[in-house]
């Protein structure tokens, strides 16, 4: 039997689904790349909330997700919420997926891609407003949308670049990262030093008790 | 175990339940035909007022556990207005066919108008069968889909027994169908909203509180889960095994044929 409540599961994918295919229909840029993945099946296990979804590339502007899958997957991912949040959000997802606590069984380029899509996914909010609104107010209307997103965005940036000076400058809360990289290299430095002196001195103790032992 | 609904199910006489009334077993058919008549025009509309809209969360999660791929071929029995079958004839592709069965038809009627106006035609066979005698070959059928039909059927037992012959080896039954609770207290919220609340629907929106009545009435004695499960065991079915959805109002039972 399944952990969770099947129809509360689905209900939850139909609603990522449709946002997300939603989103890609609206994001033309994003169609080619999927393309090149089309039929690809990823499987993700998050152990954290005892979840399996599976993600198949049906075609270049259709995703399926899905509780439940017979086929073999063309790579299967596992780990925990917060990994593939960090994996998600990621400027390089290669990296993040070597060093995170993430498992992966087959081919990682078809995740990647697919990381890289939705990372990188412009939505063109216009086409469906000119749609519905018609040329002028849709236009319009977007642009708003397009100035306020940009605004969000910087606004985001500027708050991240602030709460860092912070807490550096003002609050001294946490060390500079090039001195906290200083203080690494350091203790590495003495860390092997030390290493080296105690096989030193293991050397020396060996040879004096070579002495000391009669002929 | 619903002893209730298992003894009235199947019971060797000349009778058998419509609802809560006992009727001459030929004469259930021509009933439930009558029942489903009248709301053939209105079937999507009264699915979604009695299941709040969530019997399309039931089914998609039905169509998952089907693995349908493209070639295959799918028998959707009971199909009414063929929201199954359009998305099995996406699945399937055109290499594959979806055959879409039901009993009654004004609901085929209203099933092949929808299919045609969502432009599902190439890979579908629009069929009236009775699910105790499938008029299909044997081992000629990838999975077999019957979603809210199994307890509309006279003899549940005979119609497995039919299914299981027309599946080929390995194939699967999957039968959707409304069920027992798993909690008492979500019963007692249930039976209050089915016996209340869903004929006053009825009256209002359809005109026609009998039929949602009877529907309301049939659920209640169709066999729970465990007593489904024994059924298909008993008519040849392997690995059989149940999800319950929605606390049990709901349950999807699989089986294979060996």
């Amino acid at each position: 039997m399944t952990q969770h409540d099947p129809a509360l599961l689905s209900a939850a994918l139909a609603g990522a689904e449709q946002a997300l295919n939603q989103a890609i229909s609206l994001a033309p840029h994003s169609h080619q790349e999927l393309d090149a993945v089309s039929g690809t099946l990823l499987g993700i296990e998050v152990t954290s909330l005892d979840l399996t979804v599976y993600i198949e590339m049906v075609t270049g502007t259709d995703v399926r997700l899905m509780a439940h899958c017979e086929r073999e997957t063309d790579a299967f991912v596992r780990g925990t919420l917060e990994d593939f949040a960090a994996l998600a959000t990621s400027n390089d997802p290669a990296a993040t997926l070597i060093n995170s606590g993430i498992e992966l069984q087959g081919s990682s380029a078809s995740l990647i891609t697919l990381q890289q899509v939705i990372a990188r996914m412009e939505i063109d909010w216009e086409a469906p407003l000119v749609d519905i609104l018609g040329d002028v107010a849709g236009h319009q209307i977007a642009e708003g949308l397009r100035r306020f997103f940009r605004w969000g965005e910087g606004a985001r940036a500027s708050l991240k670049r602030q709460v860092s000076e912070y807490l550096l400058e003002e609050g001294r809360l946490t060390p500079p990262k090039a001195e906290l990289e200083h203080f690494y290299d350091a203790v590495q430095s003495v860390a092997m030093r030390v290493e080296r002196a105690q096989s030193q001195v293991e050397k020396l103790l060996a040879k004096a008790a070579a002495r000391e032992t009669p002929q | 175990m619903n002893d209730e609904a298992t003894s009235n199910a199947d019971r060797d006489d000349d009778t058998t339940d419509f609802g809560y009334t006992r009727v001459d077993r030929e004469a259930k058919a021509g009933m439930v035909r009558g029942v489903f008549d009248s709301v053939a025009s209105r079937y999507d509309l009264m699915n979604d007022l009695m299941s709040g809209g969530v019997h399309r969360l039931w089914k998609r999660f039905t169509i998952e556990l089907s693995a349908a791929r493209p070639g295959q071929t799918i028998l959707d029995i009971a199909g009414g207005t063929g929201d199954l079958a359009a998305r099995f004839s996406r699945l399937v592709g055109p290499e594959g066919q979806v055959i879409l069965a039901d009993i009654n038809a004004a609901m085929l009627e209203v099933g092949r108008d929808r299919l045609i106006d969502k432009g599902a035609t190439g890979n579908i066979e629009v069929v009236q069968a009775d699910a105790q005698a499938l008029p299909f070959k044997d081992n000629s059928v990838d999975c077999i889909t019957i979603a809210f039909g199994l307890r509309n059927v006279t003899d549940k037992a005979l119609a497995l027994r039919s299914m299981l012959r027309v599946l080929r080896p390995g194939g699967r039954l999957l039968v959707l169908e409304f069920s027992k609770p798993t909690s008492a207290l979500l019963g007692k919220v249930y039976d209050q909203y089915s016996f209340q609340i869903l004929p006053a629907m009825g009256r209002l929106i359809a005109q026609d509180a009998d039929s949602y009545r009877y529907l309301a009435e049939s659920i209640r004695k169709h066999p729970d889960q465990e007593t489904l499960l024994g059924m298909m065991e008993d008519a040849g079915f392997g690995e059989c095994r149940y999800h319950n959805m929605t606390g049990g109002v709901v349950a999807l039972h699989q089986g294979f044929k060996p």
